[in-house]
């Protein structure tokens, strides 16, 4: 085992409106260690770059991170102690038109996070900020080191995006969908930038994405997020071949290609919903194809599946022994993959 | 940068940057002895205001050593100040009669302006061609959507020309303040007896008694001679004294009070303004509370109210009065253009790279200054203009109300107010030409602000003036 160097325990991160607290995030827990990637995968508003978000301390108001523990280094980062790992922390947006500013020339925005993290200034500064260009893979990094970022391709951008985390010599990089506003050759090319970095600098990630196949591709571990909790956690392989939870599996259904014998594409009916209160049912249900009677009174605990080596736990009551009695009998197994 | 050097070398060669900074050189040596002259002055006005240090000192000397700097437009190189000695005249330019004198020097200042403006936007060029980096930034896209914008050209000529009237005040008035105004029984002048049919000598005073503009049968208008020979281009007001030169004073006390009043209010809420969008939420609402409660006051009751009560302090002596105009227009003012760049900036908060620089460590005020405040100038600009309009409606209304800058500073409003008993009369330029000028600088600032903002958002519609009518307080 290698190091640990991200522990989220129970994370509540709550948004207090004028008329409702809405839980974006729900008590999620989870472990990134030095050398993994962490996939955190969701729809649009399942909470994924709200927990990013927290983890790096960026939530503004009214958001609130209202309990659980984020520890990085053994070092508790709720209750604003984030300071003293600025930079160990760094994070890729997923839009790199919004994440440069485009005032200042592309070189300029690396040195500002060299002059904060490797405290280099002048000469020194730029030359490092080249190097770092090259690293990433951007051509004729010397001329490009004082263009602005109109001057740069999509690409291009997230490549000096990525450049700019690494400037701050982090040990964790958080990506926020980095390869959604990128088209599909593009994306291949940064997600295997990013596997080259990883391996190199033994950078622990968190990849959030909402993209199933890109998730395959790059995660290690992977989380399934549904309105703020985690409805299922495995490694990757053992997600693939084996989906439990009915939202797992309408999501592996729904990608292009995995069954090609069908003519439509399956989807999930409806969207995530935005959780209010306390969960007093299984937030899932009212889109669930296999739910029964309990689901819509009880929210569920997550229990342990599969091998007891592999470590795959899932939240949904036609796991749980207490309700097997009342489940549909054989659960999403009877139904396999047809009507999924 | 290796490229960067090689860059400026082959500008340099050029040539065109020697002609242009020689040029320059050349601009600046004709009015050198201004330039330090408005320097140094302002400086011993400055220090002559804090209470307690005496005016006996070695201040009034180095005063007069900056004075005797030459200067090509000031009133010695080319005076106007002459007499007719029965067969020519005497003192004047060139022997010229004082008016063509008068109007010599006021016209070369202008064409001085219009060659430093015509200099630098020639610098600038020279800058963007040559020198600069990129081959295009988005401000250039600005310049030229604004350089096809009659309305903003406009405004901007006629806030140019003001300022360069503030400027060169004490060179375009055909007299000086001074000897028409504040000192009129000290100074003498040589003017032609017509019945004795010789030279004689009067003091100003005397002589601005005996050309009073105070309906038909007293009257001086505008381009005209009084009985001692001097020439008045706009004409006298009730009390004798040369309307031009009190207007061309008043431009300056105008301007400012107007830029300082702006400038504080404009960095008030530029900076108020970033941490409310920075911190959001609490610092954001408490921020808003304060500034409807300002904003809930009314502003010329509070006017009038503040400049009464601290009439008689100190703060009160300092450019007579109008230091603390501008305080209270500051003060009282920033509420509106807080309001009006909170949007934009709150705007700017929520872009991504605010949350880089905050993920990787950037300092709050780094944040606001480097990656949000270049996004709210340009609304600051706008905003600027506009109030700085308003500024000066208000500033003459108080005058005209006979409150705000103490007499006998030269105030634009209290000329419109002491010639309001003529204005049916044959001596209706007293009130009339500062009222027009007021209009004048007053749409011009207004154009000049929808220009900028025309050039700035292209998207904005310039039909609805929403912020137009922000300035206007009093």
């Amino acid at each position: 085992m290698s190091e640990t160097l991200l522990e989220v325990e129970d994370l509540r991160t709550v948004f207090h409106t004028d008329k409702e607290t809405i839980h974006a995030v729900d008590g999620v827990s989870f472990d990134v260690e030095a050398g993994e990637t962490v996939g955190l995968v969701g729809e649009s508003g399942s909470g994924k770059s709200v927990t990013a978000r927290s983890v790096l301390g960026l939530v503004d108001e009214p958001g609130v991170i209202e309990a659980g523990s984020i520890t990085f280094q053994g070092d508790e980062l709720v209750g604003g102690n984030w300071d003293q790992h600025r930079g160990d922390i760094a994070i890729v947006f997923q839009d790199p038109m919004n994440s440069l500013n485009p005032v200042y020339t592309v070189g300029n925005q690396i040195k500002e996070a060299l002059r904060i993290h490797q405290n280099l200034r002048g000469r020194e500064a730029t030359e490092k900020a080249v190097e770092l260009l090259e690293d990433v893979g951007i051509p004729d990094a010397a001329r490009r080191v004082s263009e602005y970022p109109h001057q740069f391709s999509g690409g291009m951008r997230q490549r000096a995006v990525i450049a700019i985390a690494l400037a701050c010599d982090p040990e964790l990089l958080v990506c926020d969908e980095p390869t959604t506003a990128l088209d599909v050759t593009i994306q291949a090319q940064i997600l295997e930038l990013l596997d080259e970095l990883q391996r190199e600098e033994d950078l622990g990630v968190l990849f959030i994405t909402h993209d199933m196949g890109v998730i395959e591709e790059t995660a290690d571990r992977v989380n399934v997020m549904y309105a703020g909790e985690f409805v299922e956690s495995a490694p990757v392989d053992d997600l693939f071949t084996e989906p439990r939870h009915p939202y797992t599996r309408g999501l592996l259904a729904s990608i292009p290609g995995r069954n090609a014998d069908g003519d439509r594409l399956p989807t999930i009916e409806g969207e995530v919903p935005t959780s209010t209160s306390e969960p007093t049912s299984c937030r899932f249900a009212p889109r669930c194809d296999y739910a029964f009677g309990a689901c819509e009174e009880v929210h569920p605990e997550r229990v342990r599946v599969g091998d007891v080596d592999t470590d795959h736990e899932v939240a949904c009551l036609l796991y749980d022994d207490e309700f097997e009695e009342t489940a549909p009998e054989g659960g999403v197994e009877a139904h396999g993959g047809e009507s999924a | 940068m290796s490229v960067d050097t090689s860059r400026f070398g082959e500008a340099l060669g050029d040539g065109r940057t020697v002609i242009w900074l020689a040029a320059g050189l050349f601009l600046f040596v004709l009015e050198a002895g201004a330039a330090a002259n408005f320097v140094v002055g302002l400086l011993i006005d400055i220090v002559l205001a804090i209470p307690g240090v005496d005016s006996a000192g070695f201040l009034p000397g180095v005063k007069s050593a900056v004075e005797s700097i030459p200067t090509l437009l000031s009133r010695e190189t080319i005076p106007n100040q002459g007499y007719y000695d029965g067969s020519s005249y005497q003192n004047t330019f060139l022997g010229l009669a004082p008016a063509m004198a008068w109007a010599i020097r006021a016209t070369l200042v202008y064409v001085y302006a219009f060659v430093l403006l015509g200099w630098m936007w020639t610098g600038y060029r020279l800058y963007v061609e040559q020198y600069r980096v990129a081959d295009w930034t988005p401000r250039d896209d600005v310049v030229d959507r604004f350089r096809s914008h009659k309305w903003g050209i406009f405004g901007l000529l006629i806030v140019f020309m003001f300022v360069t009237m503030a400027m060169f005040a004490p060179a375009l008035g055909p007299t000086t303040v001074d000897q028409n105004m504040r000192n009129s029984y000290g100074h003498q002048i040589d003017y032609w007896d017509s019945d004795s049919q010789s030279v004689e000598t009067i003091t100003v005073g005397d002589a601005n008694l005996g050309s009073l503009s105070q309906g038909n049968d007293r009257n001086i208008g505008p381009w005209e001679y009084d009985d001692y020979g001097r020439f008045h281009p706009f004409g006298t007001m009730q009390n004798g004294r040369d309307l031009f030169t009190f207007l061309m004073m008043g431009s300056r006390i105008s301007l400012v009070i107007g830029v300082l009043s702006v400038a504080l209010s404009a960095s008030m809420a530029a900076s108020l303004a970033m941490t409310a969008a920075y911190y959001k939420g609490r610092v954001d609402l408490s921020m808003v509370l304060v500034s409807d409660a300002i904003m809930a006051m009314p502003q010329l009751l509070l006017l009038i109210m503040l400049t009464t009560v601290l009439a008689d302090t100190w703060i009160n002596e300092i450019y007579s009065g109008g230091f603390l105009l501008a305080l209270i227009f500051a003060f009282t003012g920033w509420t509106y253009m807080w309001r009006s760049i909170r949007g934009p900036a709150l705007q700017v908060s929520e872009r991504e790279w605010i949350d880089a620089a905050r993920s990787f460590g950037q300092r709050p005020t780094t944040i606001m200054r480097k990656h949000m405040l270049p996004y709210v100038t340009g609304y600051l600009l706008i905003y600027g203009s506009m109030t700085l309009g308003g500024a000066i409606i208000s500033i003459a209304g108080l005058s005209y109300l006979g409150l705000g800058v103490a007499p006998p500073t030269p105030e634009w409003g209290r000329a419109v107010n002491l010639g309001q008993d003529y204005v049916t009369t044959g001596s209706w330029h007293i009130s009339l030409i500062p009222g027009i000028l007021i209009t004048l600088v007053v749409t011009g600032f207004n154009a000049l602000g929808d220009g900028i903002r025309d050039a700035i958002d292209p998207q904005s519609d310039s039909a609805g003036g929403e912020a137009a009518g922000a300035g206007a307080g009093a």
